[in-house]
């Protein structure tokens, strides 16, 4: 048996990583869907032959963890028969997948015969069938309402696309585009499976082996000496859901018991409400993955993200809980059940590690509008990044980020560019700039919110909105105070105001109305008394703290 | 009237290339002097007077030069430490946050403590004014004239010496921003001022504001430099032509680099691919990759007929949207620091010594171990011959260093530690190759690789080895490529407009005009710069995608094509870079194709300076053999006593086999056990795999001849 060589373990890593970004360059620069091409909702991975992740590239944190356990579920459900030249799709949030929209692309990469490693790519589809286009369904309360299911299926067999297979998953589905975008995962697999067997070519399969599992070894010791800084003990908190889409007042809490164990830490999840009956519901991949992104922002950033960095969290989220609900319950929200697991998982902590948690964030409050472009005559579908975009929370020694977006993307979601915007909906921007007094004040202030303002330019518009923050703003830490919250607001052009709830679908809406959203802050972290005086100088002078908030809040007369 | 100097101003040294016609080249650096560049400038090309046989006054020698291309990084350094111009900064109400925003990116997603970069203008001068475009530059509402007016009061009371306006949907109409354009230019006169629409009239909010909000920043500084730079010039005697190097790898006019300074931002390496091409053209190859290694940076570039432009650069995490080289850099040379990371892993950089304390072997202090301690203890470094023997390396500094940081806490000995140190750096490097090759759909396994920089050709073997590469050209100028290259670059000027419609059944008349009009105003600013007309010419390119793609794919459309308004030709050539780039094009599936820019640029061709072209001397190298040391063989993991050959001495046809070591003062050349190397005509030292060495034959094969 070969002893792992230190260097060449640096120099597996490091080509690991280079794989994967490949991979990711490849699908952000060749998929149409903007969800995918500009907002980056998509991860790309490889696996070894058993499942474990070797690395990956997440642009949203919240995907990060989900590919890993469905790779598992594929192996064991085709027990030994994979080929190469196979690919296989999946979506199936009822064996490990994570959202419906999500579909998954599995290539299994063969050397000399042997099955040795996977790449994948998984990205969230503009339409996955189902009720409702693009998949957000808040009146859904089964699966069938949301989404096609997609078990693992091989669309090609080795090498030879089944188009049988093929056509019946997009004659589910409503848009082109969408096998399009596939076709582009697909590409950046195989892109991913060359890379890999130049690698096994080089080195041989011996070696590849011994220094995958040293650089496992070598990442579980990194994250096992980031816990054991954390005072053995069992720390608990809560985060809240406001409304399931169907029932008006509902609230449902997320309770986490964390208990860290030497060089192990537990998430338990048991307390945790029961599952709703609307879609607003997580399944065990999408919560798990939340819990390892928030965890993960309170350790060495620079930590590789493989199999061994997952192997001392234990995370359990029994089924039936609002993070893991029971076959067939409907659950496209889930994936936005992130900010509230955040904190809860923040709370717990805080008094422990203070130092290294950050106050609440901006929940995520999300429209998207539907209708025809009068002009074009074309028919558009916009998801209104740039209006739900708020701040990070503060932490000791650092402010918060400014317009930044929710926990579970951290700043890899991007706003829409304003012109391109304009070209490709019929709206008009007004405004899309920071909130003055939006940051939750603080010694270290949160991150700013953004006002975003649009004259809606098509007829007979139709109008979602998902989401949360309307009910309860981001909190402060210490001493910091909150924020403000999210809201929505449409002014028809006959003067008429319609607020529409978090989780809500509104047909109808006229040509000429107009669009205001707030996206709050993040909270304060500290006594705002304490805050630096040339800062607080510099931001009145900015006009990004009113005068008024500065002498009353802050204690500072401009 | 017929010296020819390329001068490249470099954060370390100010390098000098000097040609003249039946002359052998004369290289020269000497240190920068950040504060005031221009002196070095002048230092240096007193020096290359007093050398010349005979020697010549500063004033004699300025008296005969014909040309002087120069590259400055004034404007990166200014832009990189934040000591830009006051800026003000005038857009539509309602949008005035944008250039901070950068459309609410966080680089590093997991860690909180990762800030925003400081905005160019604070927000306290970055003016909202009512007035409105709509998407097809249709007037909403009228400009406010008064709110131009309140803006320069404010940025007059403020003492801002630079203002940019950029206003929503400009691309489409420019009036707007004339109108406020005048107003700023008869109420604040001795301002720098920068129009979007003038800098770059196409589509795209943040990019437009950030790469206009960049001119003014830089554009006041650029001026006062050039001022003083033609002042020194002018007054030691110099009558010809000043040239300014730009990030797109051609030549400007100081009067054009002072409207559009921004155009200087990445300039600093983008001499080199031109001046890689010209070696490699020597050798009958029309591509290359062109790599260069210096003290903190390494530069990777890629070369197909012309080097590989990209329209979506950065600086400091500000987006430059103008036309550039590719050039792709990590941080990653001779000073790049070994360090372990919390699981164990030797990493290498981006930290770097710098040249101050510098590497430990520099003896000045410097206690970290960096890739040039690595080289000197594998033997790749005569520590007796650095700098042709200026400087002296401590070789027992550069082993305590690697012991303590590296070799004990990894449990090696300090041999196999450096090893590791050269293994890492290189398989980094190779990495940054990938950027420029596969990444962007082409295979490095097709393409020589041109070495440069001191430190560059100690690496590339195993570079090379690890991406497959056979064949590696190491040019005798290799430590000062981008001063040659200076002189090898044309007048260029980037034209953009936007240009929405689809592909098929576009307005040809109005997309023609456009054209036209673009070829047209670069051809007079090339007239203008005194280029003949036979010397000129002009390609078009188009930014198209398929139909709600958002990117856009930049491709050569065939002048035959445009003018015969050949629809399938066009789409043939967008579905074929498509393909070539990302695996696939949709052109089976008839997806409509969109246009969203059209771009020109006007290229004047300028004189380059002749290769020597040396006899065949033979394939015996013994004449330059000046003895042997032990250095590390990494396909063997092990010492071994090589040869070392004086690379001055080398002559046309010498074969040197690997493994060996080449020295010359400026450069080390590390012949790897798998590669042999061979002196070509114009001096360059060409590798070639040992199985391949039907790659050199036409250099041996002209002592036949």
């Amino acid at each position: 048996m070969t002893t792992a060589d230190p260097i060449l373990m640096s120099v597996f890593a490091r080509t690991f990583k280079s794989i994967t970004d490949e991979m990711s360059i490849s699908v952000q620069k060749t998929t149409r869907s903007p969800i995918l091409c500009e907002a980056k909702d998509f991860v790309t991975g490889l696996y070894d032959a058993e499942g474990n992740m070797l690395e990956q590239t997440e642009n949203l944190p919240i995907l990060a963890f989900s590919l890993a356990p469905v790779c598992r579920y594929i192996r064991e459900f085709f027990d030994g028969d994979i080929h190469e030249g196979d690919v296989i799709f999946h979506n199936d949030v009822f064996s490990m997948g994570n959202q419906n929209n999500d579909v998954a692309v599995y290539r299994p990469v063969f050397h000399k015969g042997e099955l040795v490693a996977w790449t994948a790519v998984k990205g969230h589809q503009a339409d996955i069938g189902g009720a409702v286009p693009g998949g957000y369904n808040p009146n859904a309360t089964e699966v069938w309402q949301e989404a096609i299911r997609i078990p693992p299926v091989k669309v090609v067999e080795k090498g030879k696309l089944r188009r049988d297979v093929w056509d019946l998953i997009f004659a589910n589905i409503r848009l082109d585009i969408v096998q399009h975008d596939m076709r582009a995962q697909m590409g950046a697999c195989t892109i991913g499976a060359r890379r890999i067997t130049e690698l096994l070519d080089k080195y041989g399969l011996e070696t590849f082996q011994v220094h995958k599992e040293a650089l496992f070894e070598a990442t579980r010791r990194m994250m096992e000496a980031e816990i054991a800084t954390i005072p053995n003990g069992t720390y608990s908190g809560e985060g809240m859901v406001y409304f399931d889409g169907h029932h008006q007042g509902t609230e449902f809490t997320i309770r986490v018991d964390i208990t860290v164990e030497d060089r192990r830490i537990k998430f338990d999840y048991s307390r945790t409400d029961a599952q709703t009956d609307g879609f607003v519901n997580g399944t065990f991949t999408s919560s798990a993955s939340a819990t390892i992104l928030t965890l993960l922002q309170m350790v060495n950033p620079d930590m590789p993200h493989n199999e061994g960095m997952v192997q001392p969290v234990e995370i359990v989220i029994p089924e039936g809980t609002i993070l893991n609900a029971s076959y067939p319950k409907a659950t496209t929200f889930g994936n936005h059940l992130c900010p509230p697991n955040a904190d809860a998982i923040i709370r717990a902590l805080a008094p422990v590690i203070p130092d290294r948690v950050t106050a609440g964030w901006n929940n995520l409050l999300c429209s998207l509008t539907t209708g025809v472009d009068p002009e074009k005559g074309d028919k558009y579908v916009d998801i209104g990044f740039m209006g739900l975009k708020g701040g990070s929370g503060a932490m000791r020694g650092t402010d918060g980020y400014d317009h930044i977006g929710m926990i579970d993307a951290s700043g890899g979601v991007l706003d829409q560019d304003y012109e391109m915007f304009e070209q490709q909906t019929p709206h008009r921007l007004v405004r899309h700039e920071y909130i003055p007094d939006s940051a939750g004040a603080g010694q270290w202030r949160g991150g700013l919110g953004v006002v975003t303002e649009f004259v809606i330019g098509s007829e007979n518009t139709q109008f979602v909105t998902f989401g949360d923050g309307d009910f309860e703003p981001a909190f402060g830490l210490f001493g910091g105070h909150d924020s403000i919250l999210n809201i929505i607001k449409l002014t028809y052009p006959d003067g008429t105001e319609v607020v529409p709830r978090n989780k809500d679908l509104i047909m109808g809406v006229p040509r000429g109305t107009f669009y205001h959203q707030l996206a709050g802050g993040g909270g304060g972290y500290g006594d705002p008394k304490s805050r630096d005086r040339k800062l607080l100088a510099q931001e009145v002078r900015d006009g990004i703290i009113t005068a008024q908030a500065a002498r009353e809040l802050y204690g500072y007369e401009a | 009237m017929s010296y020819r100097i390329g001068i490249d101003v470099g954060g370390t040294f100010t390098d000098f290339f000097v040609t003249h016609p039946g002359r052998e080249p004369v290289v020269a650096k000497v240190l920068s002097t950040p504060s005031d560049p221009s002196i070095a400038v002048i230092q240096g090309l007193t020096e290359i007077a007093a050398g010349l046989e005979p020697s010549l006054t500063l004033d004699d020698f300025l008296g005969q030069v014909e040309t002087i291309v120069h590259g400055t990084t004034v404007t990166t350094n200014a832009t990189l430490t934040r000591n830009g111009a006051k800026s003000g900064l005038i857009t539509t109400q309602g949008v005035r946050d944008a250039l901070e925003m950068r459309r609410g990116i966080r680089e590093e997603q997991y860690n909180n403590r990762y800030t925003n970069v400081k905005p160019l203008v604070p927000r306290y001068l970055r003016a909202g004014v009512a007035g409105r475009l709509d998407r097809n530059g249709a007037e909403v509402e009228p400009l406010s004239l008064d709110d131009v007016r309140a803006a320069i009061e404010l940025f007059k009371r403020e003492g801002v010496k630079a203002v940019s306006i950029c206003f929503m949907n400009a691309f489409a109409n420019p009036d707007h921003e004339r109108a406020a354009a005048e107003l700023v230019r008869a109420e604040m006169p001795g301002a720098y001022l920068t129009v979007s629409t003038d800098l770059l009239p196409s589509i795209r909010f943040y990019e437009r504001v950030s790469t206009t909000a960049l001119n003014s920043y830089v554009g006041p500084i650029l001026d006062h430099y050039l001022n003083q730079l033609m002042g020194r010039l002018n007054e030691a005697g110099f009558g010809g032509v000043l040239l300014i190097m730009q990030s797109n790898g051609g030549v400007m006019s100081p009067d054009v680099a002072r409207q559009k300074a921004a155009l200087t931002l990445l300039s600093g390496p983008a001499g080199g691919p031109g001046a890689g091409l010209e070696y490699a053209r020597a050798h009958d190859q029309t591509k290359c990759i062109v790599v260069d290694m210096g003290g903190t940076s390494f530069e990777a570039a890629l070369v197909v007929d012309s080097p590989i432009m990209v329209n979506d650069g950065e600086i400091d995490r500000h987006r430059i949207a103008l036309p550039m080289l590719g050039i792709h850099t990590i941080g990653a040379g001779g000073g790049s620091i070994g360090w372990i990371d919390e699981g164990g892993l030797l990493r290498m950089g981006p930290q770097s010594a710098g040249a101050d304390p510098g590497p430990a072997c520099y003896g000045k202090g410097g206690e970290l171990p960096a890739t040039t301690d690595a080289n000197v203890v594998l033997g790749y470094l005569n520590p007796g011959y650095f700098a042709g023997g200026k400087m002296t390396l401590d070789v027992d500094l550069a082993r305590k260093a690697i012991e303590t940081h590296v070799a004990k806490p990894l449990g090696l000995s300090i041999e196999e530690a450096a090893a590791g140190m050269y293994r890492i750096a290189c398989t980094n490097m190779a990495q940054g190759v990938r950027e420029v090759s596969v990444k962007r759909g082409f295979d490095a396994r097709e393409f020589p690789l041109v070495v440069a920089g001191g430190a560059g050709p100690i690496h590339s073997c195993l570079i090379c080895d690890e991406l497959e590469v056979p064949l590696q050209i190491v040019p005798r100028e290799s430590s000062i490529l981008c001063a040659v290259g200076m002189l090898m670059g044309d007048l260029k000027h980037d034209f953009v407009r936007t240009f929405v419609s689809p592909l098929a059944g576009v307005d040809w008349t109005a997309l023609g005009a456009m054209v036209d009009a673009m070829v047209a105003e670069g051809d007079a600013l090339l007239a203008e710069e005194g280029v003949a007309e036979a010397d000129r010419s002009h390609a078009v390119k188009f930014d198209c995608r398929y139909l709600k793609q958002y990117h856009e794919v930049s491709f050569v459309v065939p002048r035959e094509a445009l003018e015969a308004r050949d629809v399938d030709a066009i789409s043939a050539a967008f579905h074929r870079e498509h393909n070539r780039l990302y695996g696939y094009s949709l052109e089976d599936e008839d997806v409509p194709v969109e246009i969203i820019n059209v771009r020109t640029q006007a290229v004047g061709r300028t004189q380059r300076p002749e290769f020597r072209r040396e006899p065949f001397a033979g394939t015996d190298p013994a004449a330059a053999k000046k003895g042997e040391r032990a250095v590390y063989i990494p396909e063997r993991r092990e010492f071994a006593t090589v040869p070392v050959y004086d690379g001055h001495a080398l002559r046309h046809g010498n074969l040197v086999t690997g493994p060996a070591m080449i020295e010359e003062v400026t450069t080390a050349v590390f012949v790897g056990a798998n590669h042999d190397c061979v002196t070509d005509a114009t001096g360059s030292f060409v590798m070639f795999r040992k199985d391949r060495a039907d790659l050199a034959a036409h250099i041996l094969k002209e002592g036949t001849r």
